[in-house]
């Protein structure tokens, strides 16, 4: 047990100060191919016809992959857990986001690739785009997908993901004030220093090498086995060089169109994105929108809350219902809440599509609960570092769906932060512990919803 | 045309306007800076020239000149790393690695032409070098104490801005 409490060096670090580090960038393979992609210039539209004849006659051009060329266009980032699947591969006879691909071209340099691109005849007939996800839900919103612009695949085939606890109705009775906010954080971008690459060679045996700057290694492998209906014993995945990634290299973007051209052209095949692909085609972290109705007392326990909550996931769903999921059973915060009501949707807009970022769908509702405990300290008058002791997670607190916390550290972060700014905590918030709630930790709305465990 | 790179005379076939990097990383094998925006924004191709860091994706090879080009490869090996490249090291400075490089040449120069060890002029210095892994503390510490070049690499450093909370 050296290794615990040592302060080790990184395995990393002297390949990273000298340079030595290899990137999939710096991955060298004799006949490599570089990749470039026709990619929609409309946010939503229909493609009326699609010809790469022309383009695979270009100098230098090896391979044009279509929809065409894909064994299974259609698989999602959750079909291993039997969710439906929405995003083709590549364009078919919709694109839903400006950037989308529709066809990518292999040649022996990338300005070949480029030319090959320019050289694919498409016509598109452009549709009515949605770009805000208040409007999903209206009748007469742009159709997005069959279903309309709503996700409808939760548990039960319902449209929304809800939470249930308590008694709402009873806790809004009791409630000394009524306090609500709207938040609305927006997209941003992850912004890895190394963009999507991906490097997949064909070897003598049939197999694939596939050099990729995953965060989901074995994730990554499942999507091109799945893609290119082949066994998974057909790849071999070279990951773990990662420049950079902040939830946004968990989808795969490269390394199933590599592997196809590589397929079609015999020889290796390399992808590596523009700064401004990525900007403009990666997945982003969603732009959310959270409506919060508190019921409070006088003295600061939060009674209930019912919110409302909008996910936009872009043109695809992706992780989304998984991300808004994450979102729901964490939207007390480090708090407890006896009495809830949660709805939540996957909102679809044509948007680039929404993924992970750094907590997927719990930082952005961790802003929102924050930002709101401040609003409703400000409008009781109470210290905010107190309404947050009051109301903070404690030994056998049951979580929004269910889950009896055993050891919360939320009292002992609480007072960390207040020794830090040198707040002066009257006695029982100095002496609070995140112990089992009793005598004045325990008035009476928050009985009920106690666990009989003990926790640990 | 030849340029000289870390130290060794090379034959360059690419047309004269070709960036630096695309000379570096395409035609000379020399993998170290890095395609990171490739429009002179992150500082990730940074290399010295003649001493001075320059932004390889947005210099043409034809413009240098008889300037030396360094990359980190040239600054040190992993046997002999130079004193930033041990600080880098020491103070965990480089986590994903991909903005290590320019980073380090950049720093590498400002300490040479006499740069002081203050947070607020090392922070200026590595301004144009976009890193979104670290928060750049952990940088900026490095940087103010590579001038020592005496570190223990089997450990790594208590950074002077990691005990806010005790």
């Amino acid at each position: 047990m050296k290794a615990v409490g040592a302060r080790l060096p990184r395995y990393d670090g002297v390949g990273h100060a000298t340079g030595r580090t290899v990137y999939v960038d710096d991955v060298r393979v004799n006949g490599m191919l570089h990749t470039k992609a026709l990619r929609s210039p409309h946010h939503h539209a229909g493609i009326k016809h699609l010809d790469t004849s022309r383009a695979e006659r270009m100098p230098g051009v090896a391979a044009v992959v279509t929809h065409e060329d894909v064994p299974l266009l259609t698989y999602g980032h959750l079909s291993a857990l039997g969710i439906p699947a929405d995003e083709p591969l590549l364009g078919a006879e919709d694109v839903r986001y400006k950037g989308q691909p529709i066809a990518v071209v292999a040649a022996e340099d990338a300005d070949a690739a480029q030319a090959g691109v320019e050289a694919v005849d498409v016509e598109f007939e452009e549709r009515p785009a949605l770009f805000d996800m208040r409007k999903s839900f209206d009748a007469d919103a742009p159709r997005i997908h069959h279903w309309g612009a709503v996700y409808p695949h939760f548990e039960g085939e319902m449209n929304v993901r809800q939470i249930r606890k308590g008694d709402i109705e009873r806790a809004f009775e009791q409630a000394y004030k009524i306090i609500s906010g709207v938040y609305r954080p927006a997209a941003i971008e992850q912004m890895p220093l190394e963009t999507q690459v991906g490097l997949s060679v064909p070897e003598p045996d049939g197999r694939f090498t596939i050099y990729s700057c995953t965060q989901a290694l074995y994730f990554s492998m499942g999507v091109v086995a799945a893609h290119l209906q082949l066994p998974l014993n057909k790849f071999k995945f070279v990951g773990g060089t990662v420049g950079g990634g902040f939830g946004g290299k968990v989808d795969t973007a490269t390394e199933t169109l590599c592997t196809l051209l590589a397929q079609k052209s015999g020889r290796p095949v390399k992808w590596r994105w523009t700064r401004e692909e990525e900007f403009l085609c990666s997945s982003t972290r969603a732009p959310w929108h959270m409506e919060i109705i508190d019921a409070v007392s006088a003295d600061g326990w939060i009674l209930g809350r019912k919110m409302l909550t909008l996910h936009d996931a872009g043109a695809y769903a992706r992780f989304s219902p998984y991300g808004v999921t994450k979102h729901s059973f964490h939207h007390t915060g480090a708090y407890t809440i006896p009495n809830l009501h949660f709805d939540g949707y996957v909102c679809f807009t044509n948007r680039v599509p929404t993924s992970a970022m750094r907590g997927y769908g719990v930082t952005s509702v961790s802003f929102a609960v924050e930002t709101h405990m401040s609003r409703i300290a400000e409008e009781l008058g109470v210290d905010p570092l107190e309404l947050r002791l009051k109301n903070a997670n404690r030994i056998g607190d049951t979580s929004p769906n269910g889950i009896t916390y055993t050891d919360p550290s939320t009292v002992d972060v609480l007072h960390a932060i207040a020794g830090a700014t040198d707040a002066d905590l009257p006695a029982p918030y100095r002496d609070a512990s995140r112990d089992r709630r009793a005598g004045e930790w325990l008035p009476e709305h928050l009985v009920s919803q106690l666990s009989d465990s003990e926790g640990h | 045309m030849n340029i000289v790179v870390n130290g060794t005379n090379r034959a360059v076939e690419s047309p004269p306007l070709t960036p630096l990097l695309h000379v570096l990383r395409e035609e000379l094998d020399v993998l170290s800076p890095k395609a990171g925006c490739e429009n002179g924004g992150c500082g990730a191709c940074t290399v010295l020239l003649d001493g001075a860091p320059r932004r390889s994706c947005l210099t043409a090879v034809g413009s240098i000149g008889g300037a030396a080009v360094t990359t980190v490869e040239g600054l040190g090996t992993p046997e002999d790393m130079s004193a930033v490249q041990r600080a880098f090291v020491h103070y965990c400075a480089a986590q994903c690695g991909f903005c290590t490089p320019g980073m380090i040449l950049a720093a590498t120069a400002y300490l040479e032409r006499g740069g002081s060890t203050e947070v607020a002029a090392i922070s200026e210095a590595l301004a144009g070098h976009v890193c979104r892994c670290t928060g750049y503390l952990k940088i900026v510490d490095a940087v103010a104490a590579a001038r020592d070049g005496d570190f223990d690499l089997s450990t790594t450093a208590e950074s002077p801005h990691t005990t806010v909370l005790g």
